[in-house]
């Protein structure tokens, strides 16, 4: 098993904090706190192609960034997702509300038909979001326009996490640089010597 | 000097020196004593041999255990926690491919025995497993296979299938019977890529074909490598109280095994580590949940 600094430093400033912190980290109202205007969510879907083009990028990166998110903060949230090989199919998001859409959802939903979207049950109404030529931050903020999404400010230890990581990555790049200035001083002087030796042998021929 | 004398028998030689003055004895005493310890070592070459190995053996000597590292450094998780994590990390993967895995790291010698075994979780674990077992037509044991669960029992039918490239099965198991009939088959070439060859050695040539048939219905072969037992443990759709159940499980397994091995051999677990098919590992700390971990109810489905 890998070293324990190793691991740890990989859990704990790469994959722990960027699922805590970031685009879509938000808690989404459930039944115990939905309010009039924003009714409770039952669960998602995501319908996007394979391949990006056609515009199928930001619903990709919308599953990559967001939804492990959104999946964290609302841990009983039911979300699937369906790659299709249909280049030409819609890139869709259906979000399922309970009993009744949102105001803001149903003045913004496209009539997009998503035929991977499992179907809504008598008590769920769906609406749908299209995703298509549009950024996952775009996205992100439809999302959170049509749900009311409450999101969740980084704690102070996550922000001083956040910056040390910053720091981290700057001093790498700095580093990067001098050793491969390093690298390539040494390369220099073993040609160097190596063409001098090369002279020598010249001149003992002649 | 030196070269007149060694041309003499020993004994000759001593009775040379003592011959010789007492003055010249003086300068004669090193030169002699550093021919013969040239001679000594040329004409001893058990005593070189010997010296060489001590050498060799010293450098190659490493720990004889493997690393313990300090688990002061690393966070540990409570199960719930890591399940909220990995549930995370797996949103929208296929539910059919993703899993719970557990690493067990071991404290144990870097030779010696390894744990290798079977173990039967109480939830099981793979979907469906499709099972192919080729015995004489019409026997009992045909029956018996049916009967345990195997999806294709047969034997002639069996061979022409595979050999039209039409697999419908994930393990083989043969009846000693028809061994001599599927080698004669020459499957091999087939069969043998895709790892599904019956081998006695790898137990699937059996004569209990049924109780066999069962155990790799419901079973997971796991064995140590480099002091970690890796192994599927759970699909990523179990409650937390259904994965407890089956961390228990392997755990009292593992536990078992190392007990059963030499007296005089020592494994003990040392940490354990639950991970998915696409997540991080979470080291795990034996609580079931924390405070902050959120109802049990919310971490089931998919």
């Amino acid at each position: 098993m890998v070293n324990v600094f190793k691991r740890m430093r990989k859990l704990k400033t790469v994959r722990i904090i960027d699922v805590r912190v970031g685009t879509g980290a938000a808690i989404l109202p459930s039944v115990t706190s939905a309010t009039k205007e924003f009714p409770a969510i039952t669960r998602l879907h995501l319908t996007y192609a394979q391949k990006i083009y056609g515009g199928h990028q930001g619903a990709r990166h919308f599953w990559r960034n967001c939804l492990p998110r959104l999946k964290y903060h609302n841990p009983g949230l039911q979300m699937t997702v369906k790659q299709t090989q249909e280049q030409e199919g819609p890139a869709a998001l259906t979000i399922y509300f309970a009993e009744r859409t949102s105001n803001a959802a149903s003045l913004t939903a496209a009539k997009v038909e998503d035929k991977h979207a499992p179907a809504p049950e008598s008590t769920e109404k769906t609406a749908v979001v299209d995703l298509k030529n549009l950024d996952y931050k775009e996205i992100w903020n439809k999302v959170k326009m049509m749900t009311g999404a409450q999101e969740v400010p980084a704690t102070p230890e996550e922000e001083a996490e956040l910056q040390k990581l910053e720091q981290m990555r700057q001093q790498s790049e700095k580093d990067r640089v001098r050793i491969a200035a390093m690298r390539q001083a040494k390369k220099d002087q073993e040609r160097m010597l190596q063409e001098a030796r090369g002279e020598i042998e010249k001149l003992k021929q002649l | 000097m030196a070269s007149y004398s060694s041309l003499m028998p020993t004994a000759a030689r001593s009775l040379l020196s003592s011959c010789l003055s007492p003055l010249r004895q003086g300068s004669m005493a090193p030169l002699l004593s550093s021919f013969q310890q040239v001679r000594g070592a040329k004409n001893n070459p058990q005593a070189q041999g010997k010296k060489n190995k001590e050498k060799s053996k010293k450098s190659k000597k490493g720990a004889r255990e493997f690393k313990q590292r300090d688990l002061k450094d690393m966070d540990q998780f409570a199960l719930c926690d890591a399940m909220r994590y990995l549930r995370a990390f797996e949103v929208g993967r296929e539910p059919a491919t993703s899993k719970y895995e557990i690493h067990v790291r071991l404290k144990t010698m870097k030779d010696g025995p390894v744990i290798r075994n079977m173990l039967r979780f109480p939830h099981s674990v793979q979907t469906e497993s499709r099972i192919c077992v080729v015995c004489p037509a019409g026997s009992r044991h045909e029956k018996e296979a049916r009967a345990a669960g195997a999806v294709l029992v047969g034997e002639q039918e069996v061979f022409e299938n595979v050999k039209k490239g039409i697999i419908e099965f994930d393990r083989l198991i043969c009846h000693p019977d028809s061994l001599e009939a599927l080698n004669k088959a020459g499957l091999g070439r087939v069969l043998g890529p895709r790892g599904l060859m019956p081998s006695a050695k790898t137990g699937t040539v059996v004569e209990d074909v049924a109780s066999r048939v069962e155990m790799l219905r419901g079973g997971t072969v796991y064995r140590e490598r480099d002091a970690v037992i890796r192994l599927p443990i759970g699909q990523l759709a179990f409650t937390p109280e259904q994965l407890r159940d089956n961390l228990r499980a392997t755990l009292e397994q593992i536990k078992k095994d190392a007990a059963g091995l030499n007296d005089r051999i020592n494994k003990e677990i040392y940490e354990v580590v639950l991970s998915s098919t696409h997540g991080p590992g979470f080291s795990l700390n034996g609580e079931f949940k924390s405070d902050s971990s959120p109802d049990t109810a919310f971490l089931s489905g998919l």
